[in-house]
């Protein structure tokens, strides 16, 4: 629950400090082309790593045991930067790129 | 005897060592044991109280349990379910029994409580009092309540089940809650009423002396408060072992708070005389003791060169991620607080927090007499309490053998010792004690029942092995089945327990990194062997914080030295324990053997499965008293080796704080504007809007006679129609976005095209999510070179820097973007005569022809304030809006009143400003536009800039997907029908500017709802009722008639009929804006 995250700037600071600023998905995609379909998966479906199964399609069953999820934080009660880090859902620790706990 | 600082008001105790200075001179009052060394009461502070209104005297460190017992009580509660008598069964607040009311607040666990003066103590779950419940019938009927019974009984028919829920709730249950009772009004002395004679009784209390007198306060007027702790190693428990931790952690230069539930420390050594290497135990703990500070400060220790602050009073309710500790404090009298919340983030966590007993199961094994032995032990050593004459011991380890032992010293008469365990499993050394003592010692048996009815009055004993049987009387049976280890905060941290054959407890198996366990809950029993573990613990927690811990080895080879894990009893329940009917597993969900078993025959054989199903610690005891027995008994009936066994999930808060102490100390934050005491001053009534506090209106203002009926909302309106108005916007946000690519971001998050956001024109923008929701609006005016100023609903003034951030993260791209709500205040003028104030203030030319409507200028007014000053027109009126630093708005605020005396300015209020906005159809978010519905379903498409597709607007391409859906919901306009003459001028609370159908009110269609209404008023302009509604599509249609219907009463269905129409109500072409 109350787990920590490393602001580039602040330093490893309370949860509470930060707003969660979803799963890292990409930029947002060309509108040129875009259709409406891609346009919603891109908004509302989301990965569940260490979820169930595992593939290719970004489907909200997509993901699997152990993996990591790169996500995206807001440091509002900081500095105000917004970064990427990396959490092991199944921890929620936040882990170093290379692996363990960062 | 000195316990504490001498406070008047009692309070616990302060840490410190107990002693037998002063005592000779004070001879105990009836009913006490002469203090020994370790008692922590001080006979100089007598304590007046009441229970149930009866005068009942205790005395300074007695806890509220222990002087009820003093003074004769043994009925503290009646059970949940049958109404069972309940007394005093621990002393550490592990079973609901001594739940009890204090002063007005229920659930208040009296085991654990510090008596204060002037208390008033009712029990719980009775009706009448406690010897003589009404509802005692009960516990004759248990058959017709097996497990489970509340959720397979009574369904059917279906209607009569709020009639069973209802009479259960009225039987069953723990305290109830006076949600009208303020505990931060203090009743004044004498005038309590007759419900609670505690009140009036603090009145005559306060006769006595000038100590108790003040006393009397009685209720504590002190608030809350919280702390956020972070410390190097976090200790919990302050008994032998994590006082050896602390000050091992300590001797590596790293801080350490050791947290303790008790008011001193010392653990189960405090109140043990016991010698260990020629010095008695309790000894030994104050030793250890003084090498810690005493008291809250933090001090460096006199052998370490680290710092440990001590904490007591303070259970730990749970330990979470990365070892962050949470608990809270019960205030002393000189703390400024009543409870304090507090979390602790620490590097590392020891936890030493001891042992409780696992009751032993046998035959009304809840009868009052039936005791822990641990309860019974600090009754008589800690509180100087005899907690009975006449005493049988049922025990299955050695404490409990010390316990009988120190008791029979005491002078209560144990009439017999019997001990689960085999003979020679025994302490030799405490066997022969009581054998020296003529004590009948009885190794292999176990009580098999409790005799009395409300009272224990006998028991018997009988042999696990053979028929034989012996029938004792004795007012109190000390029974346990040994003891298990408190793995409460090891297991919120994320331990795995499992079962130990050795110990026959449940062990943490595995640790999480940086948490240690240490002391007797690891099995040890040996007080050298558990200061080891701790200092040992302390050490490796040193090591978990960085660098080495030269200590660590020889600390190893210590423990090592020293006897490990004593072997324990694996005793489930007594012998002959029958069907169980009787033989209670929970006290506090009245959960018995037979239940248990009732449970596992209907497939609930596991205890997560059985506890849901039977309510098996799901009472406010939880796991501890429960957990262990509940496991062992359903691995027994599903014929699983213990070693198969689980307990239930320990979850936190561990120790229950009160509600209010969760909720913490500050409710009301909030905001000011620079003009909040110039509005409060004009009579504003505010409310919070966001984080600002908003004057709603001023209808209140004493120096123009009394409030109206509509608070003078008429007034405020009409004064803008027809005069001049004033508003305090200050909380607008207010931005300022440059640099090379403030235009990109802005093209970004605004819906329109930012380009035409030019020089001295305020270009009226919205910002979309990416699901196309209309989230906020206003004005963007380019200053030129990059340069923008914006302003936002003040709703989103806290989030818009997030937001811009947020959709702009992956671009790299280069602006600034610069927060100046607070900075800048905000006024705006609205009204005919608004030019006409504006002008006599300002030497520029506000004219239409220099000023026309949209346009943006600096201004300087009065004696050289630097302004922007905005034409806007959200009210429909010719109107001004001046950005002005904060500091300057009273001044500003004087300047405009004062010019506009004789053009009749009156400020107006927020509900005013929504009123009028509403007449001219312009949409407020959260009112107008909600999650369902686009910024195209709420006909302001116009908005958007469809060509742009390059910029990749926030939102853009869900408006392009949504614009051609069918069945969307469309905002439209409505005119309520009236019948003439039946709206009558100032009528109802609030002038019948409202009545039905109000906001909210839904829209239906034969007789399906098809919408609601999101603001309808009764315009006093107009002299009509008008509203806007989000409805389907297919209503939406100009001139269609719909239904409006509300239910106004409960049965009371109000219908109304009205006519769609397109908004704006007011001024449809907009003229009055532009004037």
């Amino acid at each position: 629950m109350t787990f920590r995250l490393t602001c580039p700037v602040c330093g490893k600071r309370d949860l509470y400090e930060f707003t969660f600023g979803g799963q890292d998905r990409g930029p947002r995609p060309e509108q040129e082309g875009l259709s409406a379909d891609e346009h919603f998966r891109w908004v509302q479906f989301r990965m569940i790593p260490g979820g169930m199964g595992a593939g290719e399609d970004a489907g909200p069953r997509a993901g699997g045991q152990g993996q990591l999820q790169h996500e995206w934080w807001y440091h509002g009660q900081g500095c105000g930067v917004w970064f990427r880090t990396t959490r092991d859902p199944a921890t929620n620790r936040e882990v170093k790129d290379g692996g363990g706990e960062g | 005897m000195a316990v504490g600082r001498g406070d008047a008001a009692g309070g616990p105790p302060a840490g410190g060592a107990a002693g037998p200075a002063g005592a000779a001179e004070l001879r105990p009052p009836g009913g006490r044991l002469p203090p020994g060394p370790t008692c922590r009461v001080d006979f100089s502070r007598p304590l007046d109280f009441r229970f149930l209104g009866r005068p009942m005297t205790g005395f300074g460190g007695d806890t509220v349990a222990s002087a009820l017992y003093a003074n004769g009580v043994r009925i503290f509660s009646r059970s949940l379910k049958y109404h069972r008598p309940r007394g005093l069964y621990g002393m550490e607040g592990e079973s609901s029994n001594t739940l009890m009311e204090i002063d007005g607040v229920p659930n208040e666990c009296a085991e654990t409580i510090w008596l204060r003066a002037g208390m008033s103590v009712r029990a719980q779950n009775v009706r009448g009092d406690p010897r003589t419940d009404r509802f005692a019938f009960i516990d004759a009927f248990d058959r017709l309540m097996p497990a489970g019974f509340q959720y397979r009984l009574f369904h059917r028919p279906y209607r009569l089940w709020p009639r069973f829920q209802n009479g259960l709730r009225r039987m069953a249950g723990t305290g109830v809650l006076d949600l009208w009772r303020n505990p931060d009004r203090a009743v004044p002395v004498g005038r309590g009423t007759a419900r609670d004679p505690g009140v009036g009784a603090r009145g005559a209390a306060g006769q006595g002396s000038g100590v108790r007198a003040e006393g009397a306060a009685g209720q504590d007027s002190r608030g809350q408060a919280e702390r956020y702790l972070n410390t190097d190693v976090a200790v919990i428990g302050g008994g032998p072992a994590g006082m050896a931790a602390a000050l091992a952690a300590a001797e590596s230069a790293l801080r350490v708070c050791l947290f303790e539930r008790r008011g001193w420390l010392g653990g189960h050594l405090a109140w043990r005389v016991r010698e260990c290497e020629g010095e008695p135990l309790y000894q030994r703990a104050e030793r250890l003791a003084a090498r810690l500070p005493a008291g809250k400060t933090a001090l460096p220790t006199n052998a370490a060169p680290g710092i440990v602050k001590v904490f007591t009073n303070s259970p730990v309710t749970g330990v979470w991620g990365e070892n962050l500790v949470t608990g809270f404090t019960v205030g002393g009298e000189d703390d400024p607080f009543r409870e304090c919340h507090w979390e602790c983030r620490a590097k590392a966590v020891v936890v030493a927090q001891g042992c409780m007993e696992r009751p032993l199961l046998f035959s009304h094994n809840d009868r009052p007499g039936v005791m822990q032995a641990g309860a019974a032990w600090r009754l008589a050593r800690t509180h100087a309490v005899s907690p009975g004459n006449d005493a049988v011991f049922s025990v299955a380890e050695d404490l409990g053998l010390e316990a009988a032992l120190d008791l029979a010293d005491l002078g209560v008469n144990v009439r017999a010792v019997a001990d689960a365990r085999e003979a020679g499993r025994q302490d030799p050394e405490l066997v022969a004690a009581l054998e020296e003592r003529g004590v009948p010692f009885l190794s292999g048996w176990a009580a098999s029942r409790a005799i009395g009815r409300k009272r224990v009055t006998g028991c018997e004993l009988r042999s696990l092995r053979g028929p034989e049987s012996r029938r004792l009387p004795c007012d109190l049976l000390v029974a346990n089945a040994g003891t298990q280890p408190r793995v409460g905060a090891l297991a919120t941290a994320g331990a795995r327990l499992a079962y130990c054959s050795h110990t026959h407890t449940f062990q943490p198996a595995e640790l999480p990194g940086g948490v240690f366990a240490a002391g007797s809950l690891t099995g040890l029993r040996d007080p050298r062997a558990i200061q080891a573990s701790g200092r040992l613990a302390g050490y490796r927690a040193a090591e978990w914080c960085g660098g080495a811990v030269p200590g660590i080895v020889p600390a190893r080879r210590e423990c090592e030295s020293l006897p490990g894990p004593e072997p324990g009893c694996d005793i489930r329940h007594g012998p002959d324990i029958g069907r169980g009917a009787k033989a209670f597993v929970d006290l506090d969900e009245d959960g018995t053997y037979k239940n248990v078993r009732e449970s596992s025959a209907q497939g609930f054989d596991v205890p997560e499965l059985a506890k849901r199903f039977g309510g098996f610690g799901l009472g406010p005891g939880q796991y501890r008293v429960t957990g262990q027995n509940l496991a062992m008994i359903m691995a027994d009936l599903r014929g699983d080796p213990l070693e198969a066994a689980s307990p239930t999930t320990v979850r936190p808060p561990l120790v229950a704080p009160s509600l209010a102490t969760l909720a913490g100390p500050n409710h009301e934050v909030h905001k000011r504007t620079p003009l909040h005491a110039e509005l409060a001053a004009r009579g504003a009534v505010f409310r919070q809007a966001g984080p600002w506090l908003r004057a709603r209106y001023f209808g209140n203002d004493p120096r123009t006679g009394p409030a109206t009926a509509d608070h003078g909302l008429r007034d405020e309106i009409l004064n803008v129609r027809r005069n001049v108005g004033i508003l305090d916007s200050s909380p607008l946000g207010k931005f300022r976005i440059f640099g090379p690519d403030a235009l990109n971001a802005l093209q970004r998050v605004y819906i329109s095209d930012m380009r035409t956001a030019r020089h001295g024109r305020c270009r009226y923008s919205a910002m979309c999510n990416d699901m196309g929701h209309l989230i906020d609006d206003g004005v963007v005016v380019g200053d030129g070179d990059g340069d923008y100023y914006f302003t936002t609903s003040s709703g989103r003034a806290g989030s818009t820097v997030e937001w811009f951030r947020y959709h702009t993260r992956y671009d790299g791209w280069d602006y600034n973007l610069v927060n100046l709500t607070d900075v800048l205040g905000s006024l705006n003028i609205a009204g005919p005569n608004a030019r006409r104030v504006l002008q006599k203030v300002t030497g520029n030319d506000v004219s239409n022809e220099a000023f026309p409507y949209l346009a943006c200028r600096r201004i300087v007014v009065g004696d050289g304030v630097q302004a922007r000053c905005l034409r806007l027109g959200f009210v429909g009126e010719l109107s001004f809006e001046l950005h002005a630093p904060s500091s300057c708005l009273q001044y500003l605020w004087d300047l405009l009143m004062e010019a506009g005396a004789g053009l009749g300015i009156q400020p107006f209020g927020l509900e005013a400003q929504y009123c009028l906005r509403a007449e001219k159809g312009h949409v407020v978010i959260g009112a107008e536009s909600e999650a369902r519905v686009t910024l195209t379903d709420i006909g302001m498409g116009w908005l958007w800039d469809r060509e742009d597709t390059v910029s990749g607007k926030v939102g853009a391409p869900a408006l392009l997907a949504c614009e051609k859906q069918a069945g969307r919901m469309k905002l439209v306009g409505f005119r309520v029908e009236e019948a003439p003459g039946s709206y009558r001028d100032g009528v109802g609370p609030d002038g019948g500017r409202m009545g039905a159908p109000r906001d909210g009110a839904v829209v239906v269609d034969g007789g399906e709802i098809v919408g609601h209404v999101c603001t309808t008023r009764r315009s006093d302009t107009l002299g009509w009722r008008y509203g806007m509604a989000l409805v389907r599509e297919e209503v939406a249609v100009k001139g269609g008639k719909i239904l409006l219907r509300e239910e106004e009463a409960p049965g009371r269905r109000v219908t109304r009929s009205a006519t769609v129409v397109s908004p704006p109500f007011y001024d449809p072409a907009g003229e009055r804006l532009r004037a």
